[in-house]
């Protein structure tokens, strides 16, 4: 059976806010988060979701977890539906997928231990108690690089790459289909960043979890990723699978995004071609009309305002939503 | 212009105290006029201390207890609070990691603006107004009158950014000391604010100290970095030696660990084990010493000094001519 198993799908989901009577009973302005998105990952498969500040790539997350209602659209995790799942289903489904941000600092609790912590939701499911559960705090702990005394420890006593670290192991203690990484890095500083993402690498190995890897950073992505998607207000622009999608980016946002990540090295990065995009991301509630992306495009023509570009596979597999790509 | 020639600005054995542990120890380097001189460390290096002390914003429990800070032929470090008022904007500026963190959320920016050429200049408002709308379109903001009327939080964090940077600029300072300036914004408004940068130093021959952790931002704007480590200078060289030809273990090992281009994907990166020493755990020998690759008991006992490896590349380690095994072992 070697067909490829789904963790995740996710079709045309739309996720709006606002718009009812705000102040003075005034309708406020709607903002359309996400406006139509599919994804589906693959087990074992790591997809990195890319996109600036407000390009709704938060809200798309927080929307798989079954932490936002989708005004529209689907969401399955190994089968099972989130969109208007009861509080018990939800339940059910949460122990299939899990989260993990950007501040570890921010996810644990300053006054649990770290084994307790670890253990808390393996006692919250009736999964192990007593010796049984000090046995698997240990176990996960030795996963992510800790040792088995660390679990009588408080966050405060570890540095900021061990607290990602018990935050990781929290995160797997249930053995997830589908874990959640938002910017898992971003701030960490470099030594510790290539640490933790070895260790996400060797986790997936073994365990064969699958990761929804959001990011803003280029770099990190293309070491850690399967495939890649772009997100641009709301909706996707660009997906590709890995070596597509740095060999070949096709959508003007994605190769902008790509000339302004600097690289590490002095020739390269000066020798660049620059492609630097004026203007700033357009507010969600006021969404261009046509294509999004036209009013910071260099390429943009009449079309472009007018009318929207579908995502449409191309020769060498990848998909792009531009009608002159 | 030689640039070791003419510093602008010369920081001459710098040590600061915290609590007995000198969290700067002996830091020199020199910026001259229209270069960007880059310090590059991980948290808890001394980076930010460094650069605090030459704006006089050091915290209360930080004490300068040796060097010099020199702008030419005036000791910064030497200065009393009410003389620092008058170099702060008009001789050196600063600008900090989180822009909204540093506005005035009930101020207008146009007056914010103002109000620091003001502190300088003893002109009318509607001067310092007219001044703040050439500073905006000089940071290429459209539109720059209606937005001298708008507050912070009608900006985005590029558009907040590059008002800070006015504000830092108006008076003309030639030194500025970016701390963290691009790290809080997204990567097409960092390039457009790295961009900025380099026009500022091009067209005013201002000295930038740049605070980093990002090497890609260092290979981008940086002619001359220095890297630091548990308080000191590890290695200091400019950009392209650096990059091409690490001479200091702690350096290698962190450009290796650095994603690239041609890495196969999913491979093992190059890591450091263990973490910084904190301040109560410095040795009296190399700092890096319980991490390194290459250490011996020499490294534990006797503190390397900055050997010269020529063209003003130096490096602290007692082992610069076994650098060949770090590349194999970050490889």
């Amino acid at each position: 059976m070697s067909e490829r198993q789904n963790v995740l799908e996710i079709r045309d989901v739309a996720v709006h806010f606002g718009g009812r009577g705000g102040l003075l009973g005034k309708a406020g302005p709607v903002i359309k988060a996400v406006n139509g998105v599919d994804l589906d990952i693959a087990r074992g498969e790591t997809v990195a979701l890319v996109g600036e500040s407000g390009c709704g790539k938060s809200t798309l997350s927080n929307t798989i977890v079954g932490l936002q209602a989708p005004i529209s659209g689907s969401v399955r995790i190994s089968g099972d539906e989130v969109v208007g799942a009861n509080r018990r289903q939800l339940n059910d489904i949460r122990r299939k997928v899990q989260m993990i941000f950007q501040d570890p600092a921010l996810s644990l609790d300053p006054r649990s231990t770290v084994g307790a912590t670890i253990g808390e939701p393996l006692i919250a499911r009736g999964v192990a108690k007593g010796k049984a559960l000090r046995e698997r705090v240990a176990t996960l702990l030795q996963q992510v690089g800790l040792r088995p005394e660390h679990a009588d420890r408080y966050p405060h006593q570890f540095s900021g790459g061990q607290r990602q670290r018990v935050v990781i192991a929290r995160a797997l203690a249930l053995e997830p289909d589908l874990l959640i990484c938002d910017e898992p890095v971003s701030a960490l500083d470099v030594s510790v960043r290539a640490q933790i993402l070895n260790l996400l690498v060797a986790l997936q190995k073994r365990t064969g979890v699958s990761y929804l890897f959001v990011s803003h950073d280029l770099g990190v992505v293309r070491h850690i990723c399967d495939r890649v998607v772009v997100m641009y207000l709301g909706r996707f622009v660009e997906m590709a699978d890995r070596d597509t999608f740095f060999a070949n980016p096709k959508h003007p946002y994605t190769k902008a995004l790509m000339s302004a990540v600097p690289e590490a090295d002095p020739e390269v990065q000066r020798a660049k071609q620059r492609f630097i995009l004026s203007g700033e991301l357009p507010s969600p509630s006021n969404i261009p009309s046509g294509c999004a992306f036209h009013t910071r495009c260099p390429l943009a023509t009449e079309i472009c305002s007018r009318e929207r570009p579908e995502l449409t596979p191309r020769a060498d597999g990848a998909r792009v939503a531009c009608h002159h790509a | 212009m030689d640039a070791a020639a003419n510093p602008l600005l010369t920081v001459d054995r710098l040590t600061i105290d915290i609590g007995g542990a000198n969290v700067v120890d002996d830091i020199s380097f020199t910026v001259a006029p229209g270069k960007v001189m880059a310090l590059v460390g991980e948290s808890g290096c001394g980076k930010s201390l460094t650069s605090y002390a030459m704006l006089g914003l050091l915290p209360p429990a930080a004490r300068r207890t040796a060097g010099r800070i020199m702008l030419e032929n005036t000791d910064l470090a030497a200065l009393s609070e009410r003389q620092f008022r008058k170099a702060r904007g008009k001789d050196i500026s600063i600008i900090f990691q989180e822009p909204s963190a540093s506005l005035d959320p009930l101020t207008t920016v146009g007056s914010q603006i103002a109000e620091a050429y003001r502190a300088h200049h003893g002109v009318s408002k509607a001067e310092a107004y007219e001044k703040a709308r050439q500073m905006l379109v000089d940071v290429g903001i459209p539109d720059p009158a209606r937005r001298l009327d708008q507050y912070p939080f009608e900006l985005s964090g590029g558009m907040c950014q590059r008002i800070m940077i006015s504000i830092a600029l108006i008076c003309g300072p030639r030194v500025l000391v970016a701390d963290e300036p691009t790290t809080a914004l997204d990567v097409t408004i960092q390039a457009q604010i790295l961009d900025l940068m380099k026009k500022l130093v091009a067209d005013r021959g201002t000295a930038i100290v740049l605070i980093t952790h990002d090497m890609g931002v260092v290979a981008d704007i940086a002619d001359d970095v220095a890297v630091m480590y548990a308080g000191r200078i590890a290695e200091i060289a400019p950009v392209h030696d650096l990059f091409r030809q690490p001479k200091h273990p702690y350096t290698a090992l962190l450009l290796a660990s650095v994603p690239k281009l041609d890495d196969a994907p999913k491979a093992d990166l190059a890591t450091i084990e263990g973490t910084v020493p904190t301040p109560n755990e410095f040795g009296v020998g190399c700092r890096f010493t319980e991490r390194c690759p290459l250490a011996t008991d020499k490294c534990r006992t006797e503190q390397p000094p900055l050997f010269d490896c020529g063209g003003s590349h130096r490096s602290a380690c007692w082992h610069i001519d076994r650098m060949a095994e770090i590349r194999e072992v970050a490889a």
